[in-house]
C-alpha cells in the first residue's frame, strides 16, 4: 500500500506491505537510520519520533496509520553541520556513552521542552521514563535537558 | 511481523461488518501497544488488521446525557490533559499518568486497556469504583453492560468474535462522586502494579454511602471488595473501622505468588493501599 508522510518538513511516500511498521519505512524505505530499532515492542524508547508534535515509539505504529501525518525524527533537528540546543547541551554534558538511546532521548526531551520550556527535574524524569539507557548516564541526560530549560529561562533559544 | 491485510473504517459499523467477514481471522486494532507486541511474539496471528483510529464515534472524552463518556480511542494521554475527567472524575488522571510511559500514554487508549484486559489494567479499578458501564457493538446492534460484566477472566472479555467497544461511561450520578487510586509496581516508571486499588464513597449526615473498593491484580480480574463494603455503608468513617474494612477486603482478593512478589507481600499491599484509598475518599467527600 502507499503511505504518504511528511517527514521533517518534507513530503515523503513509499510503498509498503501492510504490516510494516512506522520504523521501518523510516528506516529501510526513506534511509533516516536515526531512529533506532531496540527492543521492538515499546519498552526501551530507541525508536522514539514525534506524530503530529506528540513522542511516540515508531516500532508500535503501523506506517499505514501515519498516512497523512506529519513526522519528526531526530534528523529533522538540526542542520548538516549545526545542532539544535539540546544536542549542544547533551555534547556539553557528555550526556551519553555509546550513544544508541540519545535519538530518543532527545526527542522525548524535546517533546517536553516543546510544551514546557523550564520543567522541574521530576518533570524531566517522568518525560524519560519511556527512554532507557543501559549505560546508565541518566544523571548527566537530566542534566544537560535541565540546562536547556534553564538557558531558555535565561532568554536562549528555544530546544 | 507475519503479513496481513489492512483496513481503517470510518464508522463503528463498517467496521464490526469486516470483522464479521473475515471472521476469525480478522482483529481489531486500537492503539496497537498490546496486540503489535503479540503479533510480533507471534503469541497473536491475523490475516486482517481492522484498524479503529479513524472511527470518529470512538474518539473523544465528552458530558453525555448519560454522564460521562470516553471514547475506546480515548488515550491515557488525552484522560490526563482532559479538563472534563479533572472536574468529574479526577482519579481517572492519577490512573492514567501509571500506565506504561509518555510514548506508550500517547497511542495506548482505555479500551485498549479494558478489552486486552490483562488482571493489572491501571484503568480498571477506578472505572469499577466509579460503577462504569460500556457499549459493546457487533453486527447484530448494540448492548451495554456494567464493566464488572464485560471483566470475564484474565484477558478474556464478554466481547464475542467480531464486537468492538465503542464507549465507556462514568454514570450522571457518579459524577464528581470522591474517589482515590493507588498502584504500587516495582518501579515508578514502567512497570506492571503488584496491586492496583481505588475507593469511591460519599458521606451524607454523617454516615458513609455508595462505598466502593475495587481491587486489581489481585485476582483473575477487577473485583469489588463487597464485604468491605458493607460492612462501611451505613457506618459513621472512623479509623478503626476503615482499617477493619482494609482486613476484611484482604480476605476478598486472591492474589499469586509469581517472580515480581510473594502473596504474602501482596496481601500486606492490598491492606495497606486500601486503608489509604478509603481514608482519601472519605476525606474528599467531608470537604
Amino acid at each position: 500500500m502507499d503511505v504518504t508522510i511528511t517527514v521533517n518538513g518534507k513530503e515523503r511516500s513509499a510503498a509498503v506491505p501492510p504490516e510494516t511498521t512506522l520504523l521501518t519505512m523510516l528506516r529501510t524505505n526513506l534511509g533516516l537510520t536515526g531512529a533506532k530499532l531496540g527492543c521492538d515492542v515499546g519498552d526501551c524508547g530507541a525508536c522514539t519520533v514525534l506524530v503530529d508534535g506528540e513522542p511516540v515509539n515508531a516500532c508500535l505504529m503501523l506506517a499505514a496509520q501515519v498516512d497523512g501525518r506529519e513526522v519528526v525524527t531526530i534528523e529533522g533537528l538540526s542542520g548538516f553541520q549545526t545542532l539544535s540546543p539540546l544536542q549542544e547541551m547533551f555534547d556539553l554534558f557528555s550526556s551519553f556513552q555509546c550513544g544508541f538511546c540519545a535519538p530518543g532521548m532527545i526527542i522525548s526531551a524535546k517533546a517536553l521542552l516543546d510544551k514546557n520550556s523550564s520543567p522541574t527535574v521530576a518533570e524531566v524524569r517522568e518525560a524519560l521514563a519511556g527512554n532507557l539507557c543501559r549505560c546508565t548516564g541518566y544523571t548527566k541526560i537530566i542534566d544537560a535537558v535541565m540546562e536547556v530549560g534553564a538557558r531558555t529561562a535565561a532568554g536562549a533559544e528555544r530546544a | 511481523m507475519r503479513p496481513f491485510d489492512y483496513l481503517a473504517p470510518q464508522s463503528v459499523e463498517d467496521a464490526v461488518a469486516a470483522l464479521a467477514e473475515n471472521s476469525p481471522d480478522a482483529r481489531a486494532l486500537a492503539g496497537g501497544t498490546d496486540l503489535l507486541v503479540d503479533l510480533k511474539h507471534e503469541t497473536a496471528s491475523a490475516g486482517l488488521l481492522v484498524d479503529l483510529t479513524r472511527i470518529a464515534e470512538c474518539r473523544g472524552i465528552e458530558e453525555s446525557a448519560d454522564g460521562l463518556r470516553f471514547g475506546s480511542l480515548a488515550t491515557h494521554t488525552e484522560i490526563m490533559e482532559s479538563e472534563l475527567v479533572r472536574k468529574y472524575a479526577p482519579s481517572m488522571i492519577d490512573a492514567a499518568r501509571t500506565v506504561g510511559a509518555v510514548q506508550t500514554r500517547n497511542l495506548g487508549t482505555l479500551g485498549g486497556n479494558l478489552v486486552t484486559c490483562v488482571p493489572s489494567l491501571d484503568s480498571g479499578p477506578v472505572l469499577v469504583a466509579l460503577d462504569a458501564q460500556v457499549t459493546i457493538a457487533g453486527i447484530g446492534g448494540r448492548r451495554r453492560m456494567p464493566l464488572t460484566e464485560f471483566f470475564v477472566g484474565p484477558r478474556k472479555t464478554a466481547l464475542e468474535k467480531g464486537e468492538i467497544l465503542v464507549d465507556i461511561i462514568i454514570p450522571r450520578a457518579n459524577l464528581g462522586k470522591p474517589c482515590s487510586f493507588r498502584k504500587f509496581g516495582l518501579r515508578k516508571g514502567q512497570a506492571l502494579a503488584l496491586v492496583n486499588v481505588a475507593a469511591a464513597a460519599r458521606v451524607l449526615d454523617g454516615r458513609i454511602a455508595g462505598a466502593r473498593i475495587a481491587l486489581g491484580a489481585v485476582a483473575p480480574t477487577v473485583i469489588r471488595a463487597r464485604e468491605a463494603e458493607a460492612l462501611l455503608d451505613g457506618e459513621a468513617p472512623d479509623p478503626t473501622l476503615i482499617a477493619k474494612a482494609a482486613e476484611i477486603a484482604v480476605t476478598e482478593a486472591k492474589p499469586i505468588d509469581d517472580f515480581r512478589a510473594s502473596a504474602a507481600y501482596r496481601c500486606e499491599l492490598i491492606r495497606a493501599l486500601t486503608g489509604r484509598v478509603l481514608n482519601e475518599a472519605i476525606e474528599q467527600a467531608a470537604r
